[in-house]
């Protein structure tokens, strides 16, 4: 992302082999990337769109569905996150991602 | 003080006094060696865990003003309120992007305030500078709405001697305040640490008692909803217009949906802007803590939700809502709600949950604004060679300062204005998202075009918050504005023409070759997870200073 300095007098530090080398971790593991950007920005989209919540019907019990889903959105969102520290666990091992089936669903519904 | 209800006030008082005694023994809690470092008195010796963290943060996060602040709008507007749902929703996933790498980074190079990384990001003395300036200008007026949620307690309860002279109306204000200052002075982050474990636990526990009671009296969830949409769809005879909106309208000016969206979403990036903020998770000691807890904090995000839900019981209500319209003050709104609904042994405990849930971040702010004058203001320009013992005795000092400034705001201006100081606070502290949030990304941006966009954006943004009117107030009359015939958060427009111009002067002075400074970071830095206790003392910042 750091483009090359356009004048001599700003030196952007060494540049050690072993940082520049290093193996991107999303490129080696592309499904639990993608996981991860899908549970973060549902999570915040799913807010962001107001006309998707912004209804009075369906009501759940007495409550209107605007405010039923602000509260319930809460919680999963918790879980979303969550979910993607534990990939972004997995991120920093070699172990390669297939185990992600069902995160993105749980954020979906 | 006639008509003073002893059991409040007593409960009130008790508890006030344990929260006294915690803040000052707090100062031997995790006692280091010696305290007049920044990093120990301003940090708390960063070595906070998850649990710690998830208070402090909690505690930080969710102020006095919220308690009593978002219901006060949802009473009075309806639905525009509820952005604040929205908006603690979204703020959580954001943070979770950017936040964890401004931790590795400021762990990594021992830097104790974001002026310090943007100074060492940029090489760029003025844009810490601003960064510094905005910080503080947003803090003092938030610092000032927590005193304006402590007076509406204290107005409830009857305390205000009835003196027309302000100061001696408002002399438990002061003590209070005072006593908030000295332990604050003794103690640094420390004392707020400590006592959020009380507050949370006051909070919790009334918010939950009150969510499953009030309720209950009041005919149930159905009677309280139907109420209120009657209310706001009703036409007041003074404007001609509807009470408020019960959900986000369609329409392109007013209570939209698209003015809800955007008062959310630049809610949501100014959050994990505020130096205070930053502050409480620059204290925690991993990277993962900072992770962790953007899943553990949404659980503490319910509990607002909860919270908005009280406009509507006060609505709901036909006592609290006439005590409300008789005292011409929505922030009375919870206050009064509790007071008619709970016996007083019980309203007493909500009462002291609310007065130490503005005490908490009080004194977080008070630290982050004094951190930030003391190492990008004074250190920078004042006393380069300043002693790790004369910038902590800097920033206490400071920290006091911030303090009565704040209380000058809270006593001397009215309420209405203090308030969209708060808003503007939040527009003031999204200008520094590009160098700030986008700086951890990368270096595109060249130092002199971030300074000039956010110059531009701070302007835009006061001007037009300034000119915002509305049928009984001239000015300052509101956060949001007509762009384009739409209504949209002044925050969002600004942050636009600050990006804008950020990117074309970017270009110009590239094409111009002036030099772009010494960037002191490291790629890997910003993943790092140091183990190991930074020194004690902050590093300096800046080449130049440190030979």
């Amino acid at each position: 992302m750091n483009t090359p300095s356009a004048t001599p007098s700003t030196p952007r530090g060494p540049q050690d082999p072993a940082i520049t080398q290093a193996k991107n971790p999303v490129a080696a593991h592309p499904i639990t990337s993608a996981a991860i950007f899908v549970l973060v920005a549902a999570s915040i989209c799913c807010t962001l769109i107001v006309p998707i919540y912004a209804h009075i019907t369906p009501k759940i019990g007495d409550w209107p569905f605007f405010y039923f889903y602000l509260l319930a959105y809460m919680p999963l969102v918790a879980i979303a996150l969550w979910l993607a520290t534990l990939l972004q666990r997995r991120l920093a091992t070699p172990a390669d991602g297939n185990a992600v089936s069902g995160s993105d669903a749980e954020v979906a519904r | 003080m006639s008509n003073v209800n002893t059991v409040v006030f007593t409960i009130v008082l008790v508890l006030f006094l344990v929260v006294t005694v915690v803040g000052f023994l707090a100062a031997r809690w995790r006692r280091p060696p010696v305290m007049a470092h920044l990093n120990e008195w301003g940090l708390a010796g960063r070595g906070f865990g998850t649990f710690i963290t998830w208070f402090l943060l909690g505690g930080d996060l969710y102020t006095a003003y919220t308690f009593i602040a978002v219901p006060a709008l949802v009473f009075g507007s309806g639905s525009i309120g509820f952005f604040a749902v929205s908006y603690t929703i979204m703020a959580y996933p954001i943070a979770f992007i950017f936040l964890p790498r401004l931790w590795s980074i400021c762990r990594v190079h021992n830097w104790v305030t974001p002026g310090d990384f943007i100074r060492g990001r940029y090489g760029s003395r003025g844009l810490a500078l601003a960064m510094a300036f905005t910080g503080i200008l947003a803090l003092m007026p938030y610092i000032a709405l927590q005193l304006v949620g402590i007076q509406s307690v204290l107005t409830v309860m009857g305390v205000n001697a009835s003196s027309t002279n302000t100061y001696v109306k408002d002399l438990p204000l002061f003590v209070a305040f005072l006593v908030l200052a000295i332990f604050t002075y003794v103690s640094g982050l420390r004392a707020p640490a400590a006592i959020a474990f009380i507050k949370d636990t006051l909070i919790y526990v009334f918010v939950i008692v009150a969510v499953f009671y009030i309720p209950t009296r009041l005919g149930g969830w159905g009677h309280i909803f139907g109420a209120s949409q009657a209310h706001f769809a009703a036409i007041n005879p003074a404007t001609k217009a509807p009470n408020g909106t019960f959900i986000p309208t369609t329409k392109s000016t007013g209570s939209t949906q698209f003015d809800f969206a955007a008062l959310a979403l630049g809610s949501a990036m100014a959050l994990f802007v505020y130096p205070h903020i930053i502050t409480g998770a620059l204290a925690s000691k991993g990277r993962g803590i900072i992770k962790r807890n953007m899943s553990l904090l949404p659980v503490y995000g319910v509990l607002l939700g909860l919270i908005a839900l009280f406009g509507y019981m006060a609505v709901a209500d036909p006592v609290t809502a006439a005590n409300v319209k008789k005292a011409g003050n929505t922030q009375l709104a919870v206050p009064y709600l509790f007071q008619h609904m709970f016996p007083s042994w019980f309203t007493g405990i909500a009462f002291g949950g609310i007065i130490i849930g503005a005490l908490v971040p009080a004194a977080i702010m008070a630290i982050a604004a004094a951190n930030l004058f003391t190492r990008n203001i004074f250190k920078e320009f004042f006393k380069p060679d300043a002693s790790p013992a004369l910038e902590t005795r800097m920033s206490q000092w400071a920290s006091l300062v911030v303090k009565f400034g704040a209380l000058v705001f809270a006593v001397e201006l009215p309420h209405t204005f203090s308030i969209n100081l708060q808003l503007l606070g939040g527009v003031w502290i999204l200008q520094i998202f590009p160098m700030l949030v986008v700086g951890l990304y990368t270096r595109w941006f060249h130092r002199w075009a971030l300074l000039t966009g956010w110059l531009a954006g701070m302007i835009y943004g006061t001007l037009a918050a300034y000119n915002v009117k509305n049928a009984t107030t001239s000015h300052w009359a509101g956060s949001s504005d007509i762009v384009f015939g739409h209504s949209i958060y002044i925050g969002i427009t600004a942050i636009i023409i600050n990006t804008v111009i950020a990117v074309i002067l970017t270009f110009v002075l590239r094409a111009a070759r002036v030099p772009e400074g010494t960037d002191e970071t490291l790629p890997h830095q910003y993943t790092a997870d140091p183990k190991e206790a930074p020194a004690p003392v902050p590093a300096g910042v800046g080449a130049g200073l440190e030979g």
